[in-house]
Formats: structure tokens, C-alpha cells, sequence
């Protein structure tokens, strides 16, 4: 079965400074594939070049069968959510809806089910830059699940929110994976490992994938390491 | 237009709606502008310059002139220094714009049929006070020099009605068209509104990209793949629709209200003005396209918006500017609309004239909006930067 994500050897620079060097890794359908590694480590990097936000210097993504650098048909089957507050911070909450559903010609009622599903209804006439980051992030999941996306590309959605937020999304990515959608999750908290089903630990520009728990392992090998200042290989 | 295209219209005008300082900059910008600028030249003309009169003479003669100076029109006596170092304080104070001087001996040298010479000086300081002035007192020295000639003609024996008719034999008659009065406001008033007008359109067309890419929303606007060209396209429509709408009351409450003329009517001004929204939306998308950010955008703007109406040979005429600055004035929309505002509405030349005018501001906007589409494309991967 072709893969959803096919990154291979890629190389991305910021300004004069390599920040992936020759990263590559596969993602199929139904998986969850986690990226972890320390701020700056190149995660949104890699994400964005994933959702053909970043240009690709070097280096081949493959993201549901389509060169990420010729064509831009996969962006209709993908979804984003970043890091940053993305929405249109002028609209309110189901005036964000509907501007995506629109021009992701989602159906009106898909917007109706996510708003309920994601908690949403008490919100939709608050102007998204109002918006808690729980509540902000549950309505940039919810943007991004319009159209019924093949591929989401989460960047640490669920990093400093609320804990009723947080499992609200969990539920609703659950949901989403076990329906056969892949999903590309950065995160910064060795704890989140627990919600993907691989690991690429990004460090130094490389990628080292495990299973969670092997994860977990190498995670508390390298704080021993850094604690008893056997070097800092991993930062 | 598609359901797509709507919304994006729909989002482009909540936008501008939304953004509080820019709907009041907009709406009210230019309005409050025009009313400003009525006030200030609700005079129209210049009269009441003031002036004193030095007289060293002290005769009968030099009392009728000083009647006669203190019954003119523009010029308002309010003062009779002693002596011209009195006169010379007046003036540096800026007590009075002008002084007339009558010289000692005054009155007999008329008598006598002499040359004599009367000093008018003139605080050239105040360009606008000093041209008028001047004007004024031209008049009144044109008029008595002929009084001055008739008398002595008479003294040498010619009749009164021979010697008057020798001084009228060149009837020299001033008509100036367009604008009969010099009637300042009507020069001004929209012209220096429309300046506004152009500065705040100018301003907020320089974000229509950077302050789109400027914004994480650009995020999901490249994620989701729309097309760029599209979109600026909407904000363009949107942006161009604001700019004319908010012209509308400026061109109502100057021409219906306060008689403003508007020779060409209101439906070919309101055309041109559309045309030159158009082409200054181009430049800003043009100026926005090329900025790294909506901060470099607004410079851009600032350095084009201003400068820009004295540029244009408005207030200074092409003409008389250097070569190289007329033909750099021509890139700028600026010029041919003020240069063009002017004819539309004071002489209204007709088509063959203006197309000219209307053909160089669509030339400029074409060539703006190619630019700049080739900029957006070049620049697509352009983003905000907040992760790793």
C-alpha cells in the first residue's frame, strides 16, 4: 500500500543554517507518526514542508502520491493545525467554519457534527483571537477536519491547554485515525509519545525513529546522560 | 462568481469592517478632510492684506493717495508709521504685509508735472499674502498714474476728456476664465481632500499582501492550497469598491454643498476617481508584494502617499520642474489624476482630451498589477515564522 507520506533525504536550511540534513521516513495510512525533539530542532520545518507550506531545498516529499514541489493536489485532502494561532483571528468561531467549509467545499452539516463533537456550539459567536488556547485549538482541529482530510498535520496542538481541551481533541484524533486517517504529530513533550504510534526523534538535523516506549527509554538514557554531564548528543 | 470567490469578497470586507482604526481612517479620513479644508479657505480670496502707509509728504496730494489706498478693495490700512525704520519693525513683526511709502516732495512734484517715485514694499515671506499684494497693488498703481498723467496733460493745456481718452487707448481687460474670483477654495478644497483620500487608500492597499502573508492565517491559506491570485484578487475588488465609496460623500458635500464646480458631472468624476482607485489599489499590492512585511509595506506607502500630490504638479506645475522629475512624476498615478482632476473639473475638455488621462492611469495599474502577480508567484512559500 502506498504510503501518505513519503519524505526522503530532505534537506531544509534557515537562512544559512541546516535545520533537517537528510531527513527521511514514511507514514501510512491509519498511523500516527509522532515528531518529537527540542524547540528549534526543525519540527514546523518538517511539517511545513510536509503541507508544501516551506519550499523543499533538497530532497523528495511524497504526500498522498503528489511531489510536494510540482503539484499541489494533496492540499485538498489534508488538514492543519499549528502551533500558532492560524484562524482568521478577525472572524469569529462559525464564521471560521464556514469560511473553510467553503473553500474546502466541505458539506454545511460536516461543520455542524464537529462543532458538536468538539465542544464547540457555546463558542461559535466569539471572535477566534478571543478564544482560550483549549477552545482555539478544539476550532482550528475542527477547521481542519472539514472536508473529511486523508492527512493531518497536527504542530503540538495540544502543548500549554486545558486538560478538558486536551482530551476533547484526543477523542476527536481517535476517532479520526481509527476511520483510516493519518496523522503527522510534532509535540515537545516526551509524555505525548503515548498518543502516536511511532516516534522521529529529530535532533542535530537527523531522525531516529522508535516505538513509544523505546522512546520513552532513549528519552531517560539521555536525560542521565545530560544530568551526570556525559554531553548533550541530543538537544 | 463562485461561492468561493463570495466568501473570499465577504472576509475581505469584515476585515476591513473589523479593523477598527482602519474603517474610521477610512471612512472618515478624507471627509473630515474636505470640511477642514473648506473652513480654511472659506474665505476664497484674500482681502483685508494688511497695510501701512508712510507718509513723508504730508500734503494734500499724499492725503488723497492714502484715501484713496485706505478705500481699495484687498488692501486694509492699519497703520501710518513715522518713518520708513518704523515701517521697516512693522514689518519683521509681522504687524503688516505691506508698505507703501509716499516720498517728501509728493505733492509738488504732481503739481509740477514731475516724476516722482512711491516705494510699495512687500513681505515676500508669505508667498500667498505677497502674490496677492502685488496684484492689489498694481491695480491701484496703474490707477493713479493715470490720474497723475491726465492732470498733467490737462496743466499743459489738452481738455480733460482728450487727455482721459489718451490714457484709454489701450483698454487692457483681464478676464480669468474657470475660476473668475481666484477663488482659492475652489483651487484647493478638493484637490487637498482628494490628497488625503489617496494617502489613506495608498496606505491600506500596501497591506493587501503583506498583511495577509504577515498574519499565521497565511498558514492555512498555503496548507489549503488556494489560489493567491484569487485571493489578492478579492481583496483587490474589495479594496477598490471601499476606496470609491468612501470618495462618494468628499465629491457629494463638496460639489451639492458648498458649490465646489464640477464641470465634466458628477458620473465622469466619479469614473476617473474609480479608474484612479483602481491604479493606486495596484500600486500598494504592487509596493505590498515587494515588502518583506506589512511594517516594510507601510514605509513603501509612506514614501509614494506623500511626496506624491506635490509631485504631481498640482500646486507647482510639471513645467516647471526638472526634466528628469517631470518624467518621474508620470509614473505615478498621483499625477495624472490631480493633473486630470483639474481639467475634468474646471474646464471639462472632453474625451479626446482626457482619454489620455484615463488611458495612462489603466496603463499604470496594469503594469502595477503584472508585477506584482509575478512577485506573489515568485514569493508564494513566503511565511511567518513561530515554530522550529
Amino acid at each position: 500500500m502506498e504510503p501518505v507520506i513519503s519524505v526522503v533525504n530532505l534537506v531544509q536550511h534557515r537562512g544559512k543554517k541546516p535545520v533537517l540534513g537528510g531527513v527521511s521516513f514514511e507514514v501510512a495510512a491509519g498511523e500516527r507518526f509522532g515528531v518529537f525533539g527540542a524547540g528549534g530542532a526543525g519540527k514546523t520545518t518538517l511539517l511545513h514542508s510536509v503541507a508544501g507550506i516551506e519550499q523543499i531545498r533538497s530532497g523528495t516529499v511524497i504526500v498522498l502520491g503528489c511531489d510536494v514541489r510540482r503539484s499541489e493536489a494533496f492540499k485538498k485532502d489534508t488538514g492543519l493545525v499549528t502551533e500558532e494561532r492560524s484562524l482568521f483571528l478577525d472572524l469569529n468561531a462559525a464564521e471560521n467554519l464556514d469560511f473553510f467549509s467553503i473553500l474546502k467545499n466541505a458539506p454545511g452539516e460536516s461543520a455542524g457534527r464537529l462543532c458538536q463533537r468538539l465542544e464547540l456550539g457555546a463558542y461559535l459567536g466569539i471572535r477566534a483571537d478571543e478564544l482560550d488556547g483549549g477552545v482555539f485549538q478544539r476550532l482550528s482541529l475542527a477547521c481542519a477536519l472539514l472536508g473529511g482530510p486523508r492527512l493531518l498535520i497536527l504542530d503540538d496542538p495540544i502543548r500549554d491547554i486545558d486538560l478538558e481541551s486536551r482530551q476533547i481533541l484526543i477523542n476527536e484524533l481517535n476517532r479520526y485515525s481509527s476511520a483510516g486517517g493519518a496523522c503527522i504529530w510534532s509535540f515537545s513533550d516526551i509524555g505525548c509519545r503515548r498518543l502516536v504510534d511511532r516516534v522521529g526523534w529529530l535532533a542535530n538535523g537527523a531522525m531516529n525513529i522508535y516505538l513509544p516506549d523505546q522512546a520513552i527509554q532513549e528519552w531517560e538514557r539521555w536525560r542521565q546522560q545530560v544530568e551526570t554531564g556525559g554531553g548533550v548528543g541530543r538537544s | 462568481m463562485s461561492l468561493q470567490q463570495m466568501t473570499l469578497l465577504r472576509r475581505e470586507v469584515l476585515t476591513i469592517w473589523r479593523d477598527r482604526s482602519l474603517r474610521y481612517i477610512l471612512l472618515f479620513g478624507a471627509l473630515i478632510a474636505v470640511l477642514l479644508f473648506l473652513a480654511i479657505y472659506s474665505a476664497q480670496v484674500i482681502k483685508a492684506i494688511p497695510t501701512a502707509i508712510v507718509d513723508l509728504d504730508h500734503s494734500n496730494t499724499s492725503l488723497e493717495l492714502t484715501s484713496y489706498i485706505r478705500n481699495t478693495e484687498n488692501l486694509q490700512v492699519i497703520a501710518y508709521p513715522q518713518s520708513f525704520e518704523d515701517l521697516e519693525d512693522l514689518i519683521r513683526q509681522g504687524g503688516v504685509v505691506t508698505g507703501i511709502v509716499i516720498p517728501e516732495n509728493y505733492g509738488r512734484d504732481i503739481a509740477l508735472g514731475r516724476q516722482t517715485r512711491l516705494l510699495a514694499i512687500i513681505d515676500g515671506s508669505n508667498m500667498i499674502y505677497a502674490t496677492n499684494a502685488s496684484s492689489a497693488i498694481l491695480t491701484i498703481a496703474r490707477t493713479i498714474a493715470a490720474e497723475a498723467g491726465i492732470k498733467t496733460l490737462v496743466g499743459h493745456g489738452v481738455q480733460y476728456s482728450d487727455a482721459q481718452a489718451a490714457y484709454q487707448t489701450i483698454d487692457f481687460q483681464e478676464e480669468p476664465w474657470y475660476n473668475p474670483a481666484l477663488n482659492y477654495a475652489y483651487f484647493l478644497v478638493l484637490a487637498l481632500a482628494l490628497n488625503i483620500w489617496q494617502q489613506c487608500c495608498i496606505l491600506s492597499a500596501c497591506m493587501t499582501v503583506a498583511g495577509e502573508t504577515g498574519r499565521a492565517s497565511w498558514l492555512q491559506i498555503r496548507a489549503a492550497g488556494f489560489s493567491r491570485l484569487r485571493l489578492f484578487a478579492c481583496k483587490a475588488v474589495v479594496q477598490v469598491v471601499a476606496f470609491v465609496l468612501v470618495a462618494l460623500p468628499v465629491y457629494l458635500l463638496a460639489g451639492m454643498v458648498f458649490s465646489i464646480p464640477m464641470r465634466c458631472g458628477f458620473l465622469a468624476l466619479l469614473l476617473f476617481t474609480a479608474l484612479f482607485a483602481v491604479s493606486l489599489q495596484s500600486v500598494g499590492t504592487l509596493m505590498s508584494s515587494l515588502a518583506r512585511n506589512a511594517v516594510d509595506a507601510s514605509r513603501f506607502g509612506m514614501i509614494i502617499a506623500l511626496p506624491s500630490f506635490v509631485l504631481s504638479g498640482y500646486t507647482w506645475p510639471l513645467e516647471a520642474m526638472p526634466r528628469w522629475l517631470q518624467l518621474l512624476a508620470r509614473v505615478f498615478p498621483q499625477t495624472w489624476f490631480f493633473q486630470g482632476l483639474n481639467y475634468l473639473t474646471f474646464k471639462n475638455p472632453g474625451w479626446d482630451f482626457m482619454s489620455r488621462y484615463f488611458l495612462a492611469l489603466l496603463a499604470i495599474a496594469c503594469v502595477c498589477y503584472s508585477v506584482a502577480a509575478v512577485a506573489i508567484s515568485h514569493n508564494s512559500y513566503r511565511v511567518r515564522r513561530a515554530g522550529s
